[in-house]
């Protein structure tokens, strides 16, 4: 059973109604939301584009939260790279509804089954408190689609090929799943596969996790699925997704070259100088929306990462196709208030 | 570290160098420089450099050394100066040290290693003065560049007799670990902030070529170094019982004016003032934000304790209305530096500085001359700061 299975048009309809529901239901329930709704003079939208969105860093300065604090089941952090945090409340509604939709959106290139999983990643991200962030609740989160984990890095993060050719030999010649964030596998799986003819042709890679690192040295999402098509791993899809909007992932097609949105979730591609929406094949900054955020105003979100939508309803699956293109740098101001920094 | 103006040499070994308040040599310098900054090319390309220019040209230089006379002691110069210069305004230092150098002292100027253009702009002008100049400026003259080096910081420390500080508190502060010579002082510039107030009565009365000229001037004052300056107004004050219609006029000439100037904000900008506008009225300090173009965001202040103290992005327009100049004066502190202002009579404004008593506020300036540098800067009285007193009683 798929989550991608809406063409535009019939999505626009859905997530318009939905999501303006849901403009009312954290207006209501959210004080700070519904002062920056009339502060901007919001009376309604026309289109999912026409719908107030909020800018993600918001989340890091703000309490934003539309259920009383008992009612908070989990609180989520992500420590983003231009520093400070962002926190996340859940109710126990919102929790259970992000973890049935991520399951939904991976077992549509999955399968129902829970498959022998291999993590790029080292089991240690789980046990030490301070570090345990966004990349530990991700791993978390993935692990629960497979099952017999073997993690492919040890304690210190080097590569524990008994580890790998162990679990190879097991399961090996089964369909099995492989997840890891998009430069540990490239640092790591990919490297050892190659120097050791590791056999991964059963295997299924589902990787996330910023490009920056990969871009430093120059690999494209394309050579990163044509250099693990080499060593055998045919099967690769990248997915883009954000603590803000738990449980919504935008998962690359069969074929590669694009994301794609869940029914329950689409992207708006704006002009930065007009915050207009965007035709496809012009690249701006990217929005997200996702009907998932009921426990916190998190359903239009601006984020700051630049995207463009290269299709809509001509990919393998309906809807928008798009790529993420990287991050905004951060503003910088001159003036004499500025800090210097390396003062002494 | 990197000598980016002066001679090589060891910057903290004794001198035999001695320069004069009012050396002629150092006058012949800065006029000759000041024309190069006030070179077509230049002021083209840099605005503020020709403001700097300006500052520099002869009758200014005569004013500022005919400032440093005394008729109760003879006047010299207060010796080594260690200037450290803000992270990333571009000319602010120059100020300084001309008048620094004009009062004949040997001076050490720390430049930011994320100088802009202009600030290179200002280097290569200086460099190229030399040509011609009296090698004793080169000598006693430095202009330098390094990155965190606490040994080098200490030595210029211990070297100077005047420690000249600018940047924000926590610069200030860091800084001023580093002891200095017991007879030598520190002379601080830490983070302020300004504002704008205009008089909805007098703006009224104002023909319209004369409201165009008060906001293309706080423009100026505003968009020049982003806003980000410490004289950067942050908010606008509109002054009166009643200020309808003001604050609307205001905004369609100010749009008038950005979009004249082609003046743009980039993506990273645009973004930053969404999330210091959305996240000011998400707490209730805004009651109303509008974004007319990107580079002019507008906000209506709900009332004077929610006035934003920090930088909200370039091009910010936050209003707020009071009564009267004097209703806002409890809101005035210590760190408030320049208060701009266009449709006040001359009364009301010495009726609001007499009223601060000093305890906030150190320039009251027309919309426009936010930035312009003077010779008092931040309560200083610079000329006086640079030099030192003998008595002589015969």
């Amino acid at each position: 059973m798929s989550v991608f299975t809406l063409d535009q048009a019939a999505k626009e309809k859905v997530l318009l109604a939905e999501l303006s529901a849901l403009v009312e239901h954290h207006r209501t329930r959210c004080e700070p939301y519904a002062r920056i709704l009339t502060a901007l003079g919001y009376a309604g939208a026309g289109s999912v584009a026409e719908l107030p969105w909020l800018p993600v860093r918001l989340f890091k300065n703000l309490t934003l939260k539309s259920v009383p604090d008992d009612e908070v089941f989990k609180t989520l952090t992500s420590s983003g790279t231009t520093g400070g945090v962002s926190r996340i409340y859940l109710d126990k509604g919102a929790a259970a509804a992000q973890t049935r939709h991520l399951a939904a959106t991976v077992q549509s290139v999955l399968g129902p089954r829970r498959l022998p999983m291999l993590l790029v990643d080292s089991k240690a991200l789980l046990r030490d408190r301070r570090t345990f962030s966004a990349r530990g609740a991700g791993v978390l989160g993935m692990a629960t689609f497979g099952r017999d984990h073997a993690w492919a890095l040890d304690d210190d993060g080097n590569v524990a090929l008994d580890v790998i050719c162990g679990f190879l030999a097991a399961h090996g010649d089964e369909p099995f799943l492989i997840f890891g964030f998009t430069y540990l596998v490239w640092l790591h799986l990919y490297r050892v596969a190659r120097e050791h003819g590791l056999n991964l042709s059963n295997g299924l890679l589902i990787h996330s996790g910023g490009w920056k690192k990969l871009v430093d040295q120059a690999v494209s999402p394309a050579q990163f699925r044509a250099a693990l098509a080499e060593v055998g791993l045919a099967r690769t899809f990248n997915f883009y997704g954000m603590v803000e909007q738990i449980g919504t992932i935008f998962l690359e097609g069969p074929s590669g070259g694009s994301l794609y949105c869940p029914d329950f979730a689409d992207v708006v591609v704006r002009d930065p100088q007009t915050w207009a929406e965007l035709p496809p094949g012009e690249p701006g900054l990217l929005e997200v929306v996702s009907t998932l955020p009921t426990s916190y105003p998190g359903h239009v979100l601006l984020t700051e990462d630049l995207g463009v939508v290269h299709g809509i309803d001509d990919g393998a699956w309906p809807g928008k196709r798009f790529s993420v293109l990287g991050r905004l740098p951060r503003a910088e101001a001159r003036g004499c208030s500025d800090t210097y920094q390396e003062a002494a | 570290m990197r000598i980016r103006f002066g001679a090589d040499a060891d910057l903290t070994a004794p001198s035999n160098d001695r320069l004069n308040v009012g050396d002629p040599r150092v006058i012949d310098f800065l006029t000759r420089f000041a024309r190069r900054l006030l070179a077509p090319a230049v002021a083209r390309r840099h605005p503020e450099l020709g403001s700097l220019g300006f500052f520099l040209r002869p009758a200014e230089i005569k004013r500022a050394v005919a400032a440093m006379q005394r008729p109760d002691a003879l006047v010299f110069p207060r010796g080594n100066v260690f200037h450290v210069s803000p992270a990333n305004v571009d000319t602010i230092f120059v100020y300084s040290w001309a008048l620094s150098a004009l009062a004949g002292n040997h001076n050490v100027v720390r430049i930011s290693e994320r100088s802009t253009t202009a600030a290179d702009a200002v280097l290569d002008a200086l460099t190229a003065t030399l040509t011609d100049a009296d090698p004793i400026i080169s000598r006693t003259q430095h202009m330098i560049t390094y990155g965190r080096d606490d040994r080098l910081t200490a030595a210029l420390s211990t070297w100077c007799d005047l420690r000249v500080i600018w940047g924000g508190d926590v610069a200030v502060n860091t800084i001023r670990e580093h002891p200095l010579r017991p007879s030598a002082r520190d002379l601080t510039f830490p983070g302020r902030t300004s504002w704008a107030a205009l008089s909805a009565a007098g703006w009224r009365t104002a023909d319209p070529a004369a409201r165009r000229r008060a906001v293309a001037g706080l423009a100026n004052d505003t968009y020049w170094f982003d806003q980000a300056a410490c004289s950067s107004p942050l908010t606008v004050f509109l002054v009166g019982e009643s200020v309808d219609g003001v604050g609307d006029e205001f905004l369609t000439l100010l749009l008038d004016v950005v979009n004249e100037r082609g003046w743009q904000v980039d993506a990273a900008m645009a973004v930053e003032k969404r999330v210091n506008a959305y996240g000011l009225a998400a707490t209730g300090a805004f009651t109303t934000i509008a974004f007319p173009a990107n580079a002019v965001t507008a906000m209506s202040v709900r009332t004077l304790q929610d006035v934003p103290r920090r930088w909200l992005g370039t091009g910010s327009f936050p209003f707020a209305q009071v009564g009267s100049l004097l209703d806002l004066v409890p809101a005035i502190t210590r760190q408030d530096q320049t208060f701009s202002h266009f449709g006040f009579t001359p009364a009301e404004l010495q009726a609001f500085a007499t009223a601060l008593g000093g305890r906030g506020v150190d320039r009251i300036v027309p919309f426009g001359s936010a930035l312009t540098f003077s010779a008092i800067w931040d309560g200083y009285d610079l000329p006086r700061e640079f030099t030192r007193l003998t008595t002589l009683v015969p």
